[in-house]
């Protein structure tokens, strides 16, 4: 598998998230984010307010222009915190979905009640079908043999580098899906329904990696949480302050002042900057399965493995011949050739 | 000028000099090693005895805390009779009245709490009786509990995966017998010898140069100034503190006066590092404080050097800078010192009216005690700061992609929903009360009370402001200074003071010990390569930040409108 690199902005993710940044202001969405919900209220209260200067010849609140001004600022806020979260949530979505249709697009050779073969798209497979493989072949789904011998790469689930053997009968008659037939031939009966597959499962993982917090963005919360009421006590003082010093504070900086003063970016990024790690991991083919798993990931010092086909390719591979002095290098490859091939 | 500068500079040396040879000494104590001073040990044994504690079980965080509020309970209602019926004791050889239920109210909470803020003159508003065995017990006691509960986070720090942190008792008690008692005799011994009084008569009459008569209060002082000092208490025999020239005779006296205020805060933030054989982690939060420290000394020296700007208006020349308020025996320098001295680390003694300061001077006075954290009281000051450091540590393992940990401990959501509450209080607190107060100043400024609101306050406008919110930041800050010039002996301002009082004591105490206690259950893990160093300058620079940044944004509008609106709305 290769490292695959998608451009920042894709149009048509940028077309959903510009969506669900509209849609991701009903209340009980932003309620799980609480800095940004005080900057939804802010904002509400401003609408009010400019509508009131709109349509009163009261002054005391500051300029029809001047209140407009701070609502729209507020409310591109919003737009640009839902943005955020949209596009990386998106990003996600885009990719569970290109490995779902690169899996769909697996043939598999479905075997008719007559004994012919019929080569159709592994999502068709239905449970119960029979399907047939060969050396070379990608196991369409999951399923067990019913007739034959093979021995099978089994590398990209397991980890297991050495080709395991599957036969009919008895307890090692099981294949997975995404795994590769390496020698002989198999009919295999379909165990499971389109989309119980393990590595439905696992693409599964990838959408839903994003929807629990992890511990630290749990703490994270609180402390943005309370610095957040801390400011809100702060602006809600000033009315007495300013009343005692007699000076009148509009409505509009006291809700400017407020949301300079509170954690907005942070608050606004959190869940996208969570996403966002899940999303590059993805990009260096790792799948994790939680926000939790990623931070983990940050503590490691020493990774120990007990299977190296885990982080390899899961086949032997020479990548450099350094001959001994006064052997000849080609001849050395010929020999290590010859000895490799057994 | 020059001398007067080197006065402050040799004040700070003499204060270093001292403070780490007696951090080493705190923490040998603390870790109860055998050591010269042991033959206090059957003294400690007889009140062990004498009060029926084992001195010896180790306890759990929850029990150091269930000990702690208990006797401070059992203070608090000795002390509010005492006061109440003063009159009644012995000892008044100038009949003195009782203080009224809530004037005895807040004194005895700011003086169980280690604030000593005091809405009464301790001339007319005490007897000797109460002076002794109220107001200088409790000077002792207070700080003492303070330091017991600071020795509690040292063994959690210490300790791996326990659930045990010492024994309160056993910390309460030679902090007393070993560092307060020795100390103090030192101090008072000086200031004896320089002329402060030490006597149980009353009031002697003199003849003035003029011929007139006058009575001169005096008592049992020298002794009580010492330990106000060391253990930052602050609350002094005289009502006008250490300004008065029987409590601090000279500049001698001063200096001492001055180091005693420091010595035990710095001294315990070396005790750390001696205690838990970390010391460069101590030189970094020493560092940290330090340097808060120096800008705001600096910045109070310059301001009261360049005097009184509406008098430079004037054509009036001040060479030796602004002297309002100030005593002619200290000079600006000292004073600005020791005014910056008294509010970091919640002492609250006073050598000059803070109230007559220049109001640059004023906010940064201000504004050490709403950080509340660069050196602090004895013992609570690193408590205070332990909170800034679990946040620190947490917004610096978020950045660094790490679970936040602190000496191998792992800080978790529970450590940091318990900072983050009290690092909240404080700003919660002070904004709040002094919400209150202005409200009740502006809109019920008639109120058919014995002082009338609208006459609270000496000054109208934005200094009016800065003595409202002096009052409020010096009680939440445990410090117990005055702005002076506000009427606080009344029922108002001795109920909302003493309700922060409380509060602001207790839950700052509460908070560390039990993130103290949980962390000290957790496992330890071996640093390694990736781990974040908290004894580096460059998390020393991040906690500096976070402090100053939070204190900032908390607190620049209601200075604004205080101290820096006075300051703007001066001739320059």
């Amino acid at each position: 598998m290769s490292t695959k690199t998608t451009s920042l902005f894709p149009r048509e993710l940028v077309r959903e998230a510009f969506t669900q940044s509209f849609v991701k202001l009903a209340p009980r969405t932003m309620l799980r984010n609480p800095v940004m919900f005080t900057v939804e209220i802010g904002t509400l209260i401003m609408l009010l307010v400019t509508l009131y200067t709109a349509f009163s010849s009261d002054g005391s609140q500051g300029s029809f222009g001047y209140n407009l001004t701070v609502f729209l600022v507020l409310f591109v806020t919003l737009l640009f915190a839902n943005f955020a979260e949209a596009i990386a949530e998106a990003r996600g979505k885009a990719q569970a979905a290109s490995l779902r249709k690169l899996r769909a697009d697996t043939p598999a050779r479905l075997k008719l009640a007559d004994g012919s073969l019929k080569t159709i798209r592994s999502s068709e497979l239905r449970k119960g079908d029979t399907f047939f493989c060969e050396a070379g072949d990608a196991i369409p789904t999951d399923g067990e043999i019913v007739q034959g011998l093979a021995s099978i790469d089994e590398s990209a689930i397991t980890g297991e580098s050495a080709p395991v053997i599957r036969e009919a009968g008895g307890d090692r008659s099981s294949v997975t899906g995404g795994t590769r037939v390496l020698s002989d031939r198999i009919t295999v009966k379909v165990t499971g329904e389109p989309g119980t597959s393990f590595l439905d499962r696992m693409i599964a993982l990838v959408e839903g990696a994003s929807r629990q917090k992890t511990p630290n963005e749990i703490a994270l919360t609180i402390l943005l949480a309370g610095f957040t009421l801390v400011f809100l006590i702060v602006c809600v003082t000033l009315k007495p302050f300013a009343d005692y010093a007699n000076t009148t504070i509009t409505i509009a900086s006291f809700i400017s002042l407020f949301v300079c003063l509170i954690p907005t970016t942070i608050g606004g990024l959190l869940s996208a900057i969570g996403i966002a790690g899940m999303d590059r991991a993805l990009q260096a083919n790792v799948i994790t399965k939680s926000g939790r798993a990623v931070e983990t990931a940050g503590d490691v010092d020493v990774l120990l493995l007990d299977k190296t086909g885990t982080i390899t390719i899961g086949n032997r591979k020479a990548t450099a011949f350094h001959p001994a002095p006064g052997i000849d290098k080609s001849a050395f490859i010929k020999t290590c050739a010859r000895v490799a091939g057994g | 000028m020059n001398t007067e500068l080197l006065g402050v500079i040799a004040t700070y040396g003499l204060t270093l000099l001292l403070a780490i040879p007696l951090g080493r000494y705190i923490a040998r104590v603390y870790k109860g090693e055998k050591h010269w001073s042991d033959f206090f040990l059957p003294v400690e044994r007889a009140i062990y005895r004498l009060s029926g504690v084992d001195a010896t079980k180790e306890m759990t965080w929850k029990q150091h805390l269930k000990a702690l509020l208990t006797i401070n309970l059992v203070w608090f209602v000795y002390g509010f009779f005492a006061l109440l019926f003063q009159d009644k004791l012995p000892l008044n050889p100038d009949g003195n009245a009782g203080q009224t239920p809530d004037l005895a109210f807040n004194t005895v909470i700011s003086f169980v709490v280690n604030c000593n803020l005091q809405h009464y003159s301790g001339e007319s508003g005490l007897t000797y009786f109460t002076q002794l065995f109220v107001v200088m017990y409790f000077q002792f006691v207070s700080a003492a509990t303070g330091m017991a509960a600071l020795a509690t986070l040292f063994v959690g720090l210490r300790e791996r995966t326990t659930q045990t942190l010492g024994n309160f008792w056993m910390f309460f008690t030679r902090s007393i017998t070993r560092i307060l008692i020795p100390l103090s005799l030192l101090v008072a011994f000086i200031l004896v010898v320089r002329g402060t009084p030490m006597t149980f008569d009353g009031r002697s009459t003199v003849t003035t140069l003029e011929g007139a008569e006058q009575q001169i209060t005096q008592g049992p002082a020298a002794g009580m100034i010492a330990i106000k000092q060391l253990g930052t208490n602050g609350g002094g025999f005289f009502g006008v503190n250490s300004a008065h020239p029987l409590e601090n005779p000279d500049y001698l006296t001063n200096m001492v006066e001055n180091i005693s205020i420091l010595l035990i805060p710095i001294a315990l933030v070396f005790a750390l590092g001696f205690y838990l054989k970390n010391r460069r982690l101590a030189w970094t939060v020493f560092g940290v404080m330090t340097t808060g420290f120096i800008l705001f000394v600096a910045g109070s020296i310059t301001a009261e050097r360049n005097g009184n700007t509406e008098i430079a208006a004037m054509g009036i020349a001040q060479p030796m800078g602004s002297m309002e308020g100030k005593e002619i025996r200290l000079g600006a320098d000292a004073s600005a010192m020791w005014g910056i001295s008294t509010t970091v680390t919640s002492n609250g003694s006073v050598n000059a009216m803070h109230d007559s300061m220049t109001p640059l001077s004023g906010t940064l006075q201000m504004l050490d005690m709403m950080v509340n954290s660069f050196y602090g009281g004895v013992g609570v000051g690193f408590l205070n700061y332990f909170i800034f450091i679990i946040i620190g540590v947490f917004i610096a393992g978020l950045m660094v992609g790490r679970t936040p940990e602190f000496l191998g401990r792992k800080v978790e959501a529970r450590e940091v929903k318990i900072a983050t509450i009290i690092a909240l209080l404080h700003p919660f607190l002070i904004l709040v009360a002094t919400a209150i107060a202005s409200y009740t100043n502006t809109h019920h400024g008639d109120a058919a009370w014995t002082v009338q609101p609208a006459n609270w306050l000496n000054n109208p406008g934005p200094h009016g402001f800065s003595e409202m919110l002096y009052e409020n930041t010096s009680s939440a800050a445990n410090n117990g200074s005055g702005f002076e010039g506000l009427g606080d002996n009344n029922f108002f301002w001795n109920f909302v003071t003493g309700l922060v009082l409380i509060l602001a004591r207790y839950l700052p105490i509460i908070g560390p010990l039990a993130i103290v206690g949980l962390l000290a259950a957790k496992k330890v893990i071996p640093a390694g390569g990736g781990t974040l160093r908290t004894d580096t300058g460059t998390f020393g620079g991040l906690t500096f930040a976070l402090i100053l940044i939070l204190a900032a944004l908390s607190f620049f509008p209601a200075l604004a409108l205080g101290p820096l609106a006075e300051y703007f709305g001066m001739a320059h």
